[in-house]
């Protein structure tokens, strides 16, 4: 018996291609799957579950070939493989016969070298196994007989006849290991052979379509047709059989596979693999390309997928069939079948069907010669996995629409040529000869174009067994061969016409002039054989996918720097409003974010494929085979697969260039494993496998990014054919509305546009709320940008002013930001004083007249008809200098008249309404809630509450947003200049100047309490009403955050909320706002943390307000000119609260507030401004 | 091929580049350029061809090192290595479909900014044959009636040529038209400083042409200046 331990050890070693390579882990990053499933050619599918070493007996009834051994058989020593749906059998060629291509340096890898089904074996799927029989023998400690379905067809059609048909197939398996290890793999199989039963039928289906069948049947029985062997059956196959010698290879196959099975059960033995090295007979030729290539096991998981998919796409059109249509006529013109319909007809299907089931692909010129070339010798539906096959394993990347696996086995095969032939290669540089001109046509088409065609189906027959290296070894012995005349070529022309002639003399005598007739017998064709598999043998898998992996980068690199200068080129008249650095930057953001989230994607998947299989060792064939390309999955330079970007991967992009995009509460704690400036450069290189951990945070290395409505109100704009993903070209139409025109208008509008749902060009109540939430959204982390040429002295971004009040600003951008939220406070409620009803506009048109004439004697003479937005008390009371009333008259035409007649006489007529609300506050101090709200009878609150009243809807339209807007100098300069500036295109947030890191967020807890405070000023300031004692801090803060959540979320509840917090601000108000409070008093604002000196600041009044933390509104900002907008908007705010209050608490306050704000606005601010804002107006 | 028959006049190569979509008829262009011949079903060009051609000029002659590469869109990234030091671009357009008129566009926009500087290109709207003006007269008002597939009118075509800078021509591959004249136009086109000797096949020495005296298409080249470097 044979030594079985050593044997065993021996072939795990030899087993195990990664040992003798100096392959560091993480490159080798095991998929133990692909090793699989490449060295077996099976299914994506099929896992490796179980393996032991074995020994495989064949009895001597079985044997053509192999090791004789004493107990008769021939026995082959390898792994037993049991994947989901598969037992596999490999050996190693070592084994046995050396065989002509196999040297000792890479024994180890196999015949094929990993490429493909190496050495000896089987791989059967389980439904062929018909039974298997543990054997009780002494010499076989744990044996097996298996028997298989071999010939099935047959059997199933005359049952009766079982008797006369061979020997059913029979083979002895030995498993060496562990009882517990045989055991559980004999569980394994036992438990895949019965899940197997039921795919005995489609096993029927799919070798009855195999040549074999037909070929084995008994005499007979030939009857039936036989089955489709390609358009060779109809139109003559290639060549003349007889100098093919067709019928000698047509008995010699017929005997091997009578002796080991046929198709799928097919044994190899190596005089397998010389039965194809021979070249394959005619009827044959499509079966076993069909079963060395693994198409076949495609076929056999889904038997009708091209019948379906044909069926399924009739009639629809595309792109790819458009490409297909134009190269149906010029593909091997030359062959009688593609002059005719029916070989016209298969290859349009074949091509058409798979540029279906794989878009990505679609279709790529040269394709259609290989189709072509396929369907001369077998079925459509063989054609069509064949292809499969091709694209997926064979030669990946080949016929993507980049083309990268192309151009990269181009680079592979120079730097090949470099190595094998120096001088050659030093030659084809001097004479500046672009080797890949003759040699992309020969790997792109697999010889089928450059040789004639029955060489290149012999370059096929063993490519397809071998694998991808085959196209490698016959080019170089191509030029070795031609190596002395190559050296004489100095140019292209010449370069290809030696080549030229070359081709065309395959078939006469190598030696011609020799004296040995045997040696003049050898063709050139037969030559180049010998030298591709001889002297080239060194050529492995292994080495091929060795120097892939080491050009890669640069291809990729070449490739996607052309594509993204296409790209950029092809954007559209949009992209022009763009420059083009920021075009470039957009361009790498997009797709870096489309790519990273893709890896993440996959290591996800990985990793979790990982676990499952337990017991994977660390395999080369990942790193290596064609499947190690989808690892990359998502890169450009790869091909089209992500040239879209969903909400997420958009919510992702957008937090790498914008501070708001960047979520408050992240999920997951951030890992800063990434240098900052990788959103920058090289993101592909960057990306390292090493930092697994990092990019496995959903987010990866980034910022988890904000889901806040405003995002996907961004996305959907952008999203302009509603397709739930946006192009790069949508992106950057998007942006360049935003970033592009720089016109302040144009943000504005489409500011406005963005919330305006149904496009009517109107936005009602919700939408008003969502865009002041919006505002405070995007302005959480502070402004950016720069100020408009106004009068105002403030930095937006960030520095300190130079006040020229001579205030200092110790925190100026939180100062700036609070200003901000003054304004939106501001902006809700200008929205709803000068929305529009929606219907009913007459009865409110009368309410509110009749609320205007018991307040404000000096408007009664108004015609209470007219437009609200020129409602001059309502705009006297809003605000505060004249700009806005200029404004008003000039943007609204209809209330222009009044309005321009109101313009002088505001000022007295503020005063008094002033006054008189400020006259109603008093008493509120000491009114509760309920009573303050049946007191709501002045026309601020009245407006304020019919405009938060669900029950009367409202809209405003684009001129009222727009005035609304530039009413306010704050705003105005956020829609000009902060909003288009937020987004860093090029230079991204780590080199801005506010690094979105954990400080980020914590400055916005800090603005937060701003942003209570003013929200609270917007919305009635809840929490300090309710119980002003309590230190505002991070509470406020909570406070705005539920306010947002709950606008988001339930915007009915949230209107009411809001209407019940400003009345409740009334009372806060009231409290604060004491007489004689001096406003210019810094203390109070900037020191948020100083919670002390505001509880007991001086007044008793001030500590309310200084109780409420940030939610007083009325203090800080008096005496600070610089603030105007801000402070005017607060006013704003108190005017509504006052009305409402009804009371004259306030009245110094008020007296003080209004004073200040319009000598400011009449002094300094508000003519400049104002000029300006009409100037925007009206040039826009 | 061989020059050395020319002696007389002084004989240049230029290395000229075809794009344009698929189909458009690049390679019947060339095929009816060097051959004087026409295929009905011509197999798409794989990755790129190589032919040389004469052009003889009162002066001199000119050989054509022409590049005839792929139409697909994915072979564009090809492109670059085939174009790279051309001293003339064919950019190829089917005058029956819109379509390729736009690619022609990007391959022009492409040109200019990639290619040499100084690069001649020219713009050959082919097929012409199947428009009513047929091949006969320089077809300068298109009518749009009775089957004609005429989609780009020359005006159209000519206007944007003449904003490029482009030589301009309609062509016919199948009927020979204006094809050798699209050739003969770019020969004369071809700054004389920018023309280098011409190389033949067995001239084995003169292999020391290298990639910087290509980049350099300024100034006159001494032939067998880098005899001595050829190996
Ligand atoms: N009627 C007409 N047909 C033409 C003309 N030129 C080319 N064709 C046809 O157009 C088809 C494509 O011609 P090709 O020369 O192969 O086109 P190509 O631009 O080289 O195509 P690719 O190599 O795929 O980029 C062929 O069927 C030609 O017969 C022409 O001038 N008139
Ligand atoms: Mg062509």
């Amino acid at each position: 018996m044979l030594n079985l331990s050593s044997f065993v050890q021996k072939a795990q070693q030899l087993l195990d291609p990664t040992q003798g390579l100096n392959l560091t882990d993480s490159d080798r990053n095991p998929s133990k799957a692909s090793l699989f499933q490449n060295q077996f050619r099976l299914p994506d599918s099929q896992h490796p579950l179980f393996e032991i070493t074995a020994e495989l007996t064949i009895p001597p009834a079985n044997v053509t070939q192999g090791g004789k051994d004493r107990d008769g058989g021939y026995h082959y020593v390898g792994k037993l493989h049991l994947s989901e749906s598969y037992l596999c059998f490999s050996t190693t060629p070592s084994s046995f016969l050396q065989s002509a291509s196999t040297s000792t340096a890479s024994a180890f890898t196999g015949q094929t070298h990993g490429g493909g089904p190496s050495g000896n074996g089987f791989t059967f799927p389980l439904c062929s196994i018909r039974r298997v029989e543990r054997l009780h023998s002494q010499n076989f400690q744990f044996a097996l007989a298996i028997t298989t379905w071999n010939g099935i067809s047959q059997e199933a059609g005359k049952d009766k006849d079982k008797k006369d048909t061979r020997p059913e197939q029979r083979i002895t398996v030995q498993l060496a290991g562990t009882r517990v290890a045989c055991e559980r793999f004999c569980d394994g199989l036992k438990k895949g052979l019965r899940a197997a039963v039921g795919s005995v039928g489609r096993l029927k289906r799919v070798t009855g379509e195999c040549y074999s069948e037909y070929l084995l049947r008994p005499e007979d029985k030939k009857n039936a047709a036989a089955p489709d062997a390609g358009l060779g059956m109809l139109f003559r196959y290639p060549g003349d059989p007889k100098k093919l010698r067709d019928r000698a290879k047509m008995r010699l196959w017929a005997e091997y596979l009578r002796d080991n099975g046929r198709n799928v059960t097919l044994i190899r033995q190596p005089t397998f693999h010389k039965l194809i090295r021979v070249g394959l007979p005619n009827r044959l030729r499509g079966e076993i390309w069909e079963l060395t290539s693994g198409s076949i096991y495609l076929r056999l998981e889904n038997p009708t997928l091209y019948a379906d998919t044909l069926a399924k796409f009739e009639g629809q059109e595309s792109l790819a069939i458009d490409e297909i249509e134009k190269d149906l006529n010029r593909s091997l013109p030359e062959y009688p079948g593609f002059q005719s319909e029916d070989g016209i007809g298969r290859l349009r299907r074949v091509l058409t069907a798979y540029s279906w089931v794989d878009p990505d692909v679609g279709y790529c010129q040269a394709m259609n010669i290989v189709v072509a070339a396929l369907l001369i010798y077998m079925s459509e539906a063989q054609a069509f996995f064949l292809l499969s096959a091709l694209c997926d394993r064979l030669v990946p990347g080949y016929y993507s629409t980049t083309m990268y696996g192309t151009l990269l086995d181009q680079k592979v095969f120079e730097s090949l040529v470099e190595r094998t032939m120096p001088i050659l290669w030093e030659h084809l540089v001097k004479s500046d000869v672009q080797l890949s001109v003759v040699s992309l046509p020969w790997f792109l088409s697999l010889y089928v174009n450059s040789m004639p065609l029955v060489f290149a189906f012999r370059v096929l027959d063993v490519f397809f067994v071998e694998g991808p290296k085959v196209l490698f070894q016959v080019g170089l012995a191509i030029l070795r061969i031609n190596g002395e005349e190559l050296l004489d070529a100095a140019d292209d022309g010449a370069f290809i016409s030696v080549l030229k002639s070359y081709f065309a003399r395959l078939d006469e005598s190598a030696h011609p002039k020799s004296e040995n007739p045997k040696l003049r017998a050898v063709t050139r064709f037969q030559e180049l054989m010998v030298v591709a598999f001889k002297e080239f043998s060194e050529i492995t898998h292994s080495s091929i996918t060795e120097l892939r992996l080491k050009n890669k980068d640069t291809v990729l690199n070449n490739i996607e720097s052309f594509a993204k200068r296409t790209a950029i080129r092809n954007l559209g008249p949009d992209s022009k409003l763009l420059s083009t650095a920021e075009l470039g930057a957009l361009y790498d953001r997009f797709y870096g974010v489309l790519y990273e989230r893709q890896q993440r994607d996959l290591i996800f998947k990985q990793d979790q494929a990982r676990r499952r299989s337990k017991s994977s060792r660390p395999r080369l064939a990942d790193v290596n085979d064609g499947h190690d390309h989808s690892v990359e999955k998502g890169r450009v330079g790869l091909g089209p697969s992500t040239s879209l970007m969903d909400y997420d991967a958009f919510r992702e992009f957008l937090a790498g260039m914008a501070r708001w995009a960047i979520s408050d509460s992240p999920s997951t704690p951030r890992r800063e494993t990434f240098p900052q400036d990788k959103d920058n450069r090289g993101f592909y290189n960057s990306f390292s496998r090493k930092s697994d951990a990092s990019l496995l945070s959903p987010w990866g290395a980034g910022p988890e990014p904000a889901d806040h409505e405003f995002l996907q109100r961004l996305f959907r704009m952008w999203d302009v054919d509603s397709s739930a993903a946006l192009t790069l070209q949508n992106v950057v139409t998007g942006l360049a509305r935003i970033k592009g025109k720089r016109d302040i208008l144009g943000t504005i509008n489409y500011f406005f546009e963005l919330h305006d749902d149904d496009k009517d060009g109107n936005v009602d109540r919700e939408g008003i709320l969502r865009m002041s939430e919006a505002l405070l959204f995007l302005s959480r982390r502070g402004l950016e940008g720069s100020l408009s040429p106004s009068n105002s002295t403030i930095s937006l971004n960030g520095m300190a002013d130079g006040g020229m009040n001579g205030l200092t600003n110790d925190v100026p951008g939180q100062t700036v930001n609070e200003r901000f939220l003054g304004s939106v406070s501001a902006f809700i409620r200008r929205c709803f004083e000068y929305a529009d009803p929606d219907h009913a506009r007459n009865q409110q048109q009368q309410y509110f007249g009749g609320s205007r004439d018991t307040q404000q004697k000096g408007d009664e003479g108004k015609p209470a008809g007219g437009d609200e937005l020129a409602d001059p008390d309502a705009f006297a009371i809003g605000d505060d200098d004249e700009s806005d009333d200029d404004l008003l008259m000039m943007d609204s035409p209809t209330g222009s008249p009044r309005a321009a007649k109101r313009s002088d006489t505001s000022p007295s007529q503020r005063a008094p309404s002033i006054r008189l609300n400020s006259s109603t506050a008093p008493s509120t101090i000491n009114d509760d809630a309920a009573s303050d709200r049946r007191r709501v009878s002045r026309a601020q609150s009245e407006k304020a509450n019919i405009a938060l009243d669900p029950s009367n809807p409202l809209h405003i339209t684009l001129p009222t947003f727009r005035m609304v807007v530039l009413a306010d100098e704050l705003l105005e300069q956020f829609f000009e200049s902060s909003f288009p500036a937020s987004f860093h295109i090029i230079e991204g947030l780590s080199s801005s100047a506010q690094t979105p890191t954990s400080s980020t967020l914590t400055t916005f807890s800090s603005l937060g309490m701003g942003a209570g405070r003013a929200v609270g000023a917007a919305f009635g300031g809840a929490a300090s009403a309710t119980s002003p004692a309590v230190a505002a801090g991070a509470g406020a803060g909570r406070g705005l955050r539920g306010v947002l959540d709950n606008i988001v979320t339930d915007g009915m509840r949230v209107a009411a909320e809001v209407r019940r917090r400003m009345e409740e601000a009334q009372k806060e108000i009231e409290k604060n706002a004491l007489p004689g409070q001096r406003v210019n008093d810094d203390d109070d604002e900037e020191d948020d943390e100083d919670v002390g000196p505001l509880s007991t600041g001086g007044s008793g009044s001030r500590t309310g307000g200084g109780a409420a933390g940030k939610m007083t509104v009325g203090g800080g900002y008096g005496g600070d000119p610089e603030r105007r907008s801000v402070r005017s908007s607060d006013r704003d705010l108190l005017n509504g609260a006052d009305a409402e209050a009804s009371d004259v608490n306030l009245v110094g306050l008020g007296e003080t507030e209004s004073g200040v704000g319009r000598n400011r606005g009449n002094s300094d601010a508000s003519g400049k401004s104002t000029a300006k804002v009409v100037g925007v107006e009206f040039d826009g | 091929m061989a020059d050395s028959a020319n002696a007389p006049k002084p004989s240049s190569s230029v290395k000229l580049v075809l794009l344009g979509e698929a189909a458009v008829g690049k390679s019947s262009l060339v095929l009816r350029f060097v051959n004087n011949d026409f295929q009905e079903n011509k197999e798409p060009t794989i990755g790129a061809a190589f032919l040389t051609q004469k052009c003889n000029l009162p002066t001199r002659t000119i050989k054509f090192e022409i590049w005839d590469t792929a139409g697909q869109e994915r072979f564009a990234s090809l492109a670059p290595m085939y174009y790279r030091n051309a001293q003339a671009a064919l950019v190829v357009y089917d005058l029956t479909k819109p379509t390729s008129l736009v690619k022609a566009k990007h391959w022009v926009a492409e040109l200019q900014r990639q290619a040499s500087p100084g690069i001649v290109i020219a713009l050959v709207g082919n097929k012409l044959d199947l428009t009513n003006d047929g091949a006969g007269s320089g077809a300068a008002e298109s009518g749009d009636d009775s089957g004609d597939a005429r989609k780009i009118t020359t005006e159209e075509a000519k206007t944007y040529a003449e904003e490029e800078g482009l030589l301009f021509f309609e062509t016919s591959a199948k009927t020979g038209y204006n094809v050798t004249e699209v050739f003969t136009a770019i020969a004369n086109a071809i700054p004389e400083t920018s023309l280098k000797s011409a190389r033949g096949p067995g001239a084995s020495h003169a292999a020391g042409r290298t990639e910087e005296q290509r980049v350099n298409l300024n100034g006159p080249r001494d032939p067998n200046a880098k005899e001595g470097c050829a190996c």
